[in-house]
């Protein structure tokens, strides 16, 4: 077994292509942009080395906490979230009827290009025409939230659908998971009189516990560099009120020209993403897990 | 209400029948499929709003009510997107980048994995370190460090440039998610094809590939869906008008001042139903594969 | 046995490698550089990057078509190549190509502080010799030198916008309103207009600069016709006292529930829907919305004949005096890459361009270009007359703050415009933070 399974050749041609790609296409942007991160440089103009100055400025810029700050924030949701998505796969794998249907329909928002999804969101949050407020005002409520200009809920205004638009996404890892726990073993716990629910949850949940971790690093490497929707419906504002590490990124470098800063700001959220995902490894790893 | 009855006997892993017809359970049924189905309207609700909005007119678009329908359907919004969206044009571009570079990120994610998970090899917490980091960086911070390497290997303008950075990039996300199936593999499969002489490559595309066909599946949906809908990469790399895809046909009707949000809806209308199609049967390889794998197993 | 198995899929794989290495080398000639190269048949190839796409700005789309097609057969061995980008594309992708040196022969470019950055990178070239051969005099009095940084200009401007306060006349007639001449008089049909139900002004200030409108007139009536520009230029201040009070008057108009509920998290377009929809009176916005209101096949007739225009107020015992003093700017310009080969024949193709644009893009797009039009004869709908000639009698156009500003500025200043509609920021908060940024960089 061994000597087949650590055949040098083949460990060689199945890791080097993948890895050759990665390293032209994602490690020399990653160097490029920790070396742009040392610049005084607006994109086109000289560069001038400035060390670690952008590092400095970025520690004191409470804008950047912020962002930071709102970044987790949806970090957290969205791993909350995975609760109720892995709720519903659960129910959906189990044998009940039209659950083929009802997972199809569950993934199409995820069809959909941001574009879309931010024209829907933008209708159904318009403060006074909107699907939300107009039924709110026609129930008789004076002043219906102004769900993306009011500075204290907008944030949370646009998780809701970020959160929506993933669904499908994790539904259908969590679905895959858990069509391929064996048969058999469902089998015999209920041979063993075990209800669906306990089924659900003393058998396979255990049996697809990987997945499960791994997609808790997904959630939250994604939240914490979450961009689309938030540009879109937003932009960060009203007045920074939903500003995240990626679009605040995105601003300095793109609309300020501060391409320097904005180098260092994206190389700040590579290390805090790499941060969380090693908190996340050390709090769910068991022994026979890989490293992540 | 037989009716009933008969789609309650065969619902929830039978075992809810077994545990006798009480009116609570058939009440929990009812109650899980009204769920369901609100959470279904919820998420199918956006594809009828979306075609609604592709018949009207940009003052109906921000008209007073978002529910209603278009007074006089604007059937002329798919005219103006297949001529002037230039949609003919950029259609066949989309659907052959995004099969390319998903055929090519499930193989290779798949090799690594395979490596990775099933081989004994020294660095292969390292290698899948390296992988997992590609998902940390910020795509936006990439756009210039990569217009300027694809400048200097000659691939600006070049279909390849698109091919590539949708399979780099998509190959963390892609390995990750087959990394938590390839866990729950059992061993003793492989295990007994060794013992029977098979070479890791006959264990690899004979075995391993066919038992991860409902993650090879799921990846291949989810890597579909983000390649099609991508155009920053298309619209930084590619000059030529005959090698964008779909995407930039959406934002042609993005002005300086207007915005033909009509156009816009129609052009994603059109762009929907071909994602759509390959999903629903993509979708069904996740259960097929599963029985398919079963069999083997 | 492995070992022999690995040996036919090397071979595929190094197949694939060199593929991919030939689908590289046979690309090289097209990707090449900023096709400066010259083309098969002694052709000039000159790139042209434009944000007109036939989608969504059809009119002007075809009026460069057809320039371009005339220029192509006047001179046989140019050939002009485009590539048409929607507005957040180009502007995305203009500064990717400018960090490598890539630019287009031609391009876009807007004014000011969107062009300055690109002149210290040494990346656009001096128009003046191709301006004053082909171009004397055929601008609009300072428009050009909004493309000028010391005392060279980078830019040919096309198209110029003059912002007015567009109204609904139905709704104005239904309520006995006449139009403002002051700002009190401003203030009471904001008044009645709300006493009735209807939202006297719409506002979209998700992005800042609509809102930027407003308080760039105020400063204009109460601080004098130059008072931003001033403060560009360091003679006064931002905290002065006039634009204080200009912010205030924003605040107050706020406070009298002047603008559509929600207002900072629209976008201009979805602000525009109140109007267009005649949920509200009033919209402050600038000429490009012109075809709306006239020629443009889209809208209903019916509407169309309801809109009229007036002049921003003046303000009682403000220094601006002048109701023909106007908020403005230059749209988009033409530049010419520094680096390009084919440098004379992008200058050349550069000012046809701009020199056919005039005309043409009043009576075919419905929109103000840069350049003198002489309207006798032509047979234009009267709004365009009017606002031509109010254009000839203008005493001043104050181009507007965030176009002057550095890109920094510009940015913070659409955040705090937002800020101070939404009342998250006092009116002195916001004279304060925009004075501080512009310290830092003097």
């Amino acid at each position: 077994m061994k000597t087949v399974m650590s055949n040098k050749w083949a460990i060689a041609l199945y890791v080097w292509p993948a890895l050759l790609l990665i390293g032209c296409l994602i490690y020399v942007p990653l160097v490029m942009t920790g070396y742009y991160g040392l610049m005084d440089w607006n994109g086109f103009a000289p560069k001038r080395f400035i060390g670690l100055e952008n590092y400095g400025r970025l520690m004191q810029d409470s804008m950047f906490w912020k962002s930071t700050y709102h970044s987790f924030l949806l970090g957290i949701f969205s791993t909350l979230s995975l609760l109720l998505y892995l709720a519903v796969s659960l129910v959906l794998a189990s044998r009940i009827k039209g659950a083929d249907l009802f997972r199809k329909i569950y993934l199409i928002p995820m069809l959909l290009s941001s574009v879309a999804i931010a024209q829907l969101w933008s209708k159904i949050f318009d403060p006074s025409n909107g699907m939300i407020n107009s039924l709110l005002i026609s129930l008789g409520v004076e002043n219906p939230p102004l769900w993306l200009s009011d500075p204290n809920i907008v944030l949370f205004s646009i998780f809701i659908p970020i959160i929506w638009q993933y669904a499908g996404f994790y539904i259908i890892i969590y679905y895959a998971a858990l069509k391929n726990v064996p048969e058999e073993v469902v089998e015999a716990a209920r041979i063993d009189g075990a209800s669906p629910l306990q089924i659900a949850l003393r058998v396979k949940l255990p049996l697809i516990s990987s997945v499960f971790k791994v997609t808790i690093v997904l959630a939250l490497v994604g939240s914490l560099k979450y961009f689309d929707l938030i540009y879109v419906m937003t932009g960060g504002g009203p007045n920074h009120a939903s500003e995240v590490m990626a679009s605040y990124m995105y601003g300095e470098a793109f609309t300020k020209y501060n391409f320097g800063y904005g180098s260092a700001i994206g190389f700040a959220l590579l290390i805090i993403c790499l941060i969380v995902t090693w908190l996340i490894r050390k709090l769910t790893t068991s022994k026979d897990d890989y490293q992540y | 209400m037989s009716d009933f009855a008969a789609k309650k006997h065969s619902g929830l892993d039978g075992a809810a029948s077994r545990s006798g017809r009480s009116a609570g359970s058939r009440l929990g049924t009812g109650l899980l499929y009204v769920i369901l189905g609100v959470l279904a309207f919820l998420q199918v609700y956006p594809l009828f709003w979306l075609f609604l909005f592709s018949l009207k007119t940009n003052q109906e678009v921000f008209g007073a009510s978002p529910f209603a329908l278009p007074q006089d359907p604007q059937w002329g919004n798919y005219a103006k997107a297949w001529t002037q969206g230039h949609i003919n044009l950029y259609f066949l571009n989309s659907v052959w980048y995004t099969a390319a570079a998903v055929f090519l990120t499930i193989i290779l994610a798949s090799f690594v994995t395979f490596a990775i998970t099933r081989m004994y090899w020294k660095l292969n917490r390292l290698v899948l370190g390296l992988f997992m980091i590609g998902l940390m960086i910020p795509l936006h911070s990439t756009l210039i460090p990569l217009f300027s390497f694809f400048k200097n290997v000659g691939l600006i303008d070049n279909p390849l440039s698109i091919i590539l950075s949708y399979t780099a990039f998509n190959l963390p996300l892609t390995i990750m998610i087959l990394l938590g199936f390839y866990q729950t593999l059992p061993r003793e499969i492989e295990e007994a094809a060794v013992m029977d002489g098979c070479s890791v490559h006959r264990i690899f595309f004979r075995i391993t590939l066919p038992l991860t066909t409902p993650v090879i599946a799921t990846t291949a949906i989810i890597n579909m869906i983000y390649n099609w809908n991508e155009f920053v990469f298309v619209n930084t790399f590619i000059n030529s008008d005959r090698l964008k895809t779909l995407t930039v046909g959406v934002n042609s009707f993005v002005g300086q001042y207007l915005t033909d949000w009509g156009a816009i809806g129609a052009t994603l209308i059109i762009s929907i139903v071909p994602i759509l199609i390959a999903f629903l049967v993509l979708s069904n390889r996740i259960v097929e594969g599963m029985a398919a794998g079963s069999v083997k197993g | 046995m492995s070992k022999k198995k690995a040996l036919p899929i090397l071979l595929s794989a190094a197949l694939i490698l060199i593929l991919i290495l030939s689908g590289c080398s046979s690309s090289e000639p097209t990707a090449k550089g900023s096709g400066t190269n010259a083309a098969g048949g002694g052709q000039t190839v000159v790139k042209f990057m434009h944000l007109w796409p036939e989608g969504s700005s059809n009119a002007q789309y075809k009026i460069v078509d057809n320039i371009i097609k005339e220029y192509e057969s006047e001179h046989p061995d140019v050939k002009i190549q485009t590539e048409i980008l929607g507005n957040d594309q180009y502007r995305d992708k203009i500064k990717v190509l400018a960090s490598s040196n890539e630019l287009p022969d031609v391009g876009m470019t807007w004014s000011d502080g969107f062009l300055q950055p690109y002149v210290e990178g040494n990346l656009f070239t001096p128009l003046d010799d191709v301006i004053d051969a082909n171009l004397k005099d055929a601008f609009i009095p300072g428009v050009k030198e909004s493309y000028a940084v010391d005392g060279k200009t980078y830019g040919m401007p096309l198209e110029l916008n003059i912002s007015y306060v567009f109204y609904n006349k139905e709704i104005f007639e239904k309520y006995n309103l006449a139009v403002p001449k002051t700002f009190e008089e401003f203030k009471t049909a904001v008044k009645t207009l709300n006493d009735n139900g209807v939202i006297p002004a719409t506002v979209g200030n998700k992005e800042g600069w609509p809102g930027s409108f407003w308080f760039m007139y105020l400063a204009d009536r109460i601080g004098g016709p130059t008072i931003l520009t001033d403060v560009i230029d360091g003679k006064t201040k931002f905290d002065d006292p006039a634009i204080v009070q200009a912010a205030t008057e924003v605040q107050n108009l706020v406070d009298m529930n002047a603008f559509e509920k929600g207002n900072s998290g629209l976008s201009n377009d979805e602000a525009k829907g109140y109007f267009m929809n005649e949920q509200a009176a009033m919209f402050l916005t600038a000429t490009w919305e012109l075809p709306n209101y006239t020629t443009s096949p889209d809208v209903d007739q019916a509407f169309k004949d309801k809109i009229g225009y007036f002049k921003f107020p003046l303000y009682d015992g403000g220094k601006g005096t002048d109701i023909n003093s106007y908020v403005g700017g230059p749209g988009v310009g033409l530049f010419v890459a520094e680096n390009s080969k084919v440098k004379e024949a992008a200058k050349d193709f550069a000012a046809f361009l701009v020199k056919e644009w005039g005309e043409r893009s009043v009576t075919e797009a419905g929109v103000i270009p840069a350049t003198k039009v002489d309207t006798e004869g032509k047979d234009l709908n009267p709004m365009y007359t009017e606002i031509l000639n109010d254009l000839n009698g203008a005493s001043n156009v104050t181009t507007y703050f965030d176009t002057q500003a550095s890109p920094n500025v510009a940015e913070l200043h659409h955040d705090l415009v937002s800020a101070l509609f939404g009342k998250q920021i006092t009116p002195q908060d916001f004279v304060k933070q925009t004075q501080e940024a512009l310290d830092a960089e003097r």
